[in-house]
């Protein structure tokens, strides 16, 4: 991932018989047109990326509505962090968390299933991919009707004669990230059985038949055999719920709960949001934001160690 | 005996396989039949009507949202492809002064949440360069957004491609311009593909950027008109139902084509 193609590169100049200036020449062309060919997308990355994270430091510093802002030191900081408030919606966000080993087990389970390639196994896995072509809104929009009083949850129960503990879960605090949770295992229920199942087409197959040999059973395979050997694709899997739980619910939330009831349902990414454009404080959700980056930005990094470490 | 054995297991497989097919399939099914029914027949749960669609016209200006997004999104699509195939270009094959750092620090572009800059982002677009509820200001950030990826799946491409290959044409005379158009660009169309089809489904399903840069009923896109008037207590269900389907469809029918593309862009990041 870090490598630069140079080495390669100046082997073809050699190649090319480049032991004179005209080898040099081209070389310095070929510098002068890949700085050209860059610049597209260094100048869209500066201007709407790179310049915008440093204004959102430099703006967390100050009292800011978008037009006039104002110094104040750390005092968004120290503010933010003795705000009750905030410490709740950190609490959502790990609440959150805690969904993130169904996320994982769940189409682990599932890709093993679909990898003794049964009949219209194929089938299957479109089916369970669906789903990432869906946008958070109308997925949003179906759980509602799904979690609602009258909706099909508690009227399935009724169905099947368990009326008894009909909820409305969208109006408790906890029932309703509850459902935000059992929603957000289901959308990513597909990316990550597609990662196993790709992962498990890596595996030898042969190492299977030896173990079926030995009279290992299905469970033994599986815990002994599959799971250390798909550790990678397991860790990228993770890593990526891992930041779809901090950074892509906006939308989610924004359709089934808009954050409440109360503070229930709101996380992070969803207080920018609120705190900048709803209260219109812009440096404080500029701060929030700054937290926000920190956090992905460490698992992010940490994602990276381990890659270098497998690669080396 | 074994084999009778083996045979029982397999169809406890495929009955569990089926049993996350309904779970996983439940909401277009219900999706489907119930944005063809009235208001009365989905409280009824029989029937069949296309009223709901009539009253969907009547909350959302469907026709022009659709178009909303189809720009937006097109437009996003062609500016990601652009940049990230002459950047992948410039990256893998030509090089220069500093470019693996840039390289790197475009590719950690991909660890910004949104939601960290959004609000300097905002200010920019609509005060510095006045482009509040102009489809060019959210095709601008949608595509900062996800060019990184993008110029990441074009490098790691193009550096398959063998360097002899430049080599050869500019000898005989070519610019690198001729090379990117002729040799480079026609080599890479699967991982263009992939690139699009990412990015496509990427922006027809956003809501945030859409919400806050294209925030007028008539700018709006499909998405964001749905997620707004749903939050607007619109309590008609059926026509909501109808809505997300019409806005659902476009990317359902891509990923249906180009499923393959989409399950190679997704393992990139980990089969390298």
């Amino acid at each position: 991932m870090t490598t630069t193609s140079t080495p390669a590169r100046s082997a073809a100049v050699v190649r090319g018989g480049s032991s004179g200036p005209s080898g040099s020449r081209f070389r310095a062309s070929e510098r002068r047109a890949g700085l050209v060919f860059a610049l597209p997308v260094i100048v869209l990355e500066v201007l709407f990326l790179a310049v915008p994270l440093v204004q959102a430091v430099y703006y967390s510093f100050t009292r800011w509505d978008g037009l006039t802002s104002t110094w104040i030191g750390t005092a968004n900081y120290t503010r933010l962090f003795g705000d009750p408030t905030f410490w709740r919606v950190v609490a959502n966000n790990l609440l959150l968390l805690a969904s993130v080993p169904f996320a994982i087990v769940i189409p682990l389970l599932v890709a093993y299933l679909l990898n003794e390639h049964v009949r219209g196994w194929r089938f299957f896995r479109s089916v369970y991919f669906l789903p990432t072509a869906i946008s958070w809104v109308v997925i949003g929009m179906v759980s509602l009707r799904v979690f609602a009083a009258q909706g099909i949850l508690n009227h399935t129960l009724d169905a099947v004669g368990l009326g008894f503990v009909n909820t409305d879960m969208l109006a408790g605090e906890l029932s309703a990230m509850g459902a935000v949770a059992i929603t957000f295992i289901w959308s990513v229920f597909g990316t990550n059985t597609i990662i196993f199942i790709t992962g498990m087409a890596t595996l030898d197959r042969e190492v299977y038949e030896a173990a079926r040999v030995d009279g290992a059973s299905a469970l033994t395979t599986f815990v002994r055999i599959t799971i250390p050997m798909l550790m990678r694709f397991i860790q990228f899997a993770f890593i990526l719920t891992l930041i779809t739980a901090f950074t892509a619910l906006f939308s989610l939330i924004f359709v089934m709960t808009g954050g409440g009831p109360g503070y229930g349902t709101t996380t992070l990414e969803f207080y920018v949001y609120q705190q900048g454009f709803k209260v219109g404080v812009f440096g404080y959700a500029a701060a929030i934001g700054i937290v926000l980056f920190v956090i992905v930005f460490g698992i992010s990094l940490v994602q990276l160690r381990i890659f270098r470490s497998r690669l080396d | 005996m074994r084999i009778a054995r083996r045979r029982i297991a397999r169809s406890l497989i495929v009955l569990i396989l089926c049993l996350v097919v309904v779970v996983m399939l439940f909401p277009f099914v219900f999706m489907l039949v119930n944005a063809f029914r009235s208001k009365d027949q989905y409280l009824a749960g029989s029937g069949f009507s296309l009223d709901s669609w009539k009253e969907l016209f009547k909350y959302l200006p469907v026709a022009q949202q659709l178009l909303n997004s189809t720009i937006v999104t097109a437009g996003s699509v062609v500016l990601i492809i652009l940049v990230s195939t002459t950047g992948g270009f410039a990256f893998s094959k030509l090089g220069f002064r500093g470019s693996s750092v840039v390289f790197l620090a475009i590719l950690a572009g991909m660890m910004i949440p949104m939601q960290s800059i959004i609000i300097p982002e905002f200010v920019n677009i609509a005060r510095v360069a006045h482009l509040h509820n102009q489809y060019l200001g959210a095709i601008l950030v949608y595509s900062a957004l996800g060019a990184p990826f993008a110029t990441y799946l074009m490098t790691t491409y193009y550096r398959g491609v063998p360097s002899e290959l430049i080599e050869a044409s500019v000898i005989d005379g070519a610019s690198f311009w001729d090379v990117f158009r002729k040799v480079m660009l026609p080599l890479s169309v699967p991982a263009i593909t992939t690139v699009a089809v990412l990015q496509f489904i990427q922006v027809w399903d956003d809501l945030l950027v859409g919400l806050l840069f294209l925030n007028g009923p008539s700018v709006r896109t499909i998405t964001v008109g749905l997620a707004v008037i749903q939050t607007g207590r619109v309590v008609n269900v059926p026509a909501l139902m109808a809505g997300s389907l019409l806005s659902a469809l476009p990317a359902i029918i891509v990923f249906l084509i180009f499923q393959r593309h989409l399950i190679q862009g997704l393992t990139m990041g980990v089969n390298k």
